[in-house]
């Protein structure tokens, strides 16, 4: 019973409020934004209340409203995507790296058992920050890519990729980013 | 014969699309022997298993909606529910 009060729906911006708007932030990086996509993700979860089945959390439920909510905006605002991060995706990511010959020139530092910081909070600390330093069109490819799922496609569309190979290439270079960020906040300091 | 520069390009790319068959086998006699391709490997999979669940762990210290925006958002779920009542 006291679950059902405390989420009930003139709980929720206060509730998860914060929560959404920092997971909007990360996504669409504009302050006001975020602000616009928490507060129609509120709106559409208040009209659609009777259909939330309770199988999934409120918190969960409501993030997923909002994760329809960022590919909408995405798609209604893809004419002004400017692919100002061409430099970015060129071979400069790589040769940190690589030699010429394209070897290895640096060692990976092993990670051990990473599971074992997904418990850890400050480990997402320092993960979400390697995402919000990433150059935009790269975080934005990655995440509708391994976090929404969207089709390789319509990432190009909706990106301003040419071609799948594109969008391939700049993929495998923000991993490659990540990683490097990630083991210089994270692992190397464990 | 793959360089250790195509091959994460590969071990991405896997991830994306399924790739042929022999492309494959070589990718993973290439892991065999080369113990930093293989480890970059094991580190893109875990990054898609945090990236799977990410979502749950959004950190709010420091990043919190302004008194405005909240107050303005509170008004208009107010309106809504009113047109609903
Ligand atoms: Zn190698």
């Amino acid at each position: 019973m006291a679950q059902q009060i405390k989420t009930a729906p003139e709980n929720w911006l206060s509730e998860y409020g914060d929560i959404l708007y920092r997971y909007a932030l990360i996504r669409v990086r504009s302050e006001a934004t975020a602000e616009d996509l928490v507060q129609e993700t509120l709106l559409a979860g208040l009209q659609a209340v009777e259909r939330f089945s309770g199988k999934s959390t409120v918190r969960t439920w409501l993030i997923s409203i909002l994760k329809h909510k960022i590919i909408d905006h995405f798609r209604k605002n893809r004419h002004e995507i400017t692919v100002l991060n061409d430099d970015e995706t060129a071979e400069d990511v790589l040769a940190y790296q690589f030699d010429q010959q394209g070897n290895w020139k640096i060692n990976l530092i092993e990670w051990g058992t990473p599971e074992k910081s997904m418990d850890n909070e400050q480990f997402w600390v320092a993960f979400n920050e390697c995402l919000s330093r990433l150059p935009q069109r790269m975080a934005d490819l990655l995440l509708l890519r391994a976090v929404d799922g969207l089709a390789t496609e319509e990432c190009c569309e909706l990106l301003g990729f040419d071609t799948d190979n594109q969008l391939w290439v700049t993929l495998s270079r923000t991993r490659v980013k990540l990683r490097q960020c990630l083991e210089t906040n994270w692992f190397s300091k464990e | 014969m793959y360089k250790c520069k195509e091959i994460i390009e590969l071990t991405s790319q896997n991830m994306e699309t399924s790739l042929p068959w022999y492309t494959r086998m070589e990718m993973k006699a290439h892991y065999l022997m080369c113990k930093t391709c293989n480890r970059y490997a094991q580190q893109l999979q875990f990054m898609n298993k945090a990236l799977g669940v990410f979502e749950g762990h959004v950190p709010t210290e420091n990043c919190q909606l302004s008194d405005d925006a909240k107050q303005r958002i509170a008004k208009k779920m107010c309106q809504v529910k009113e047109t609903a009542e």
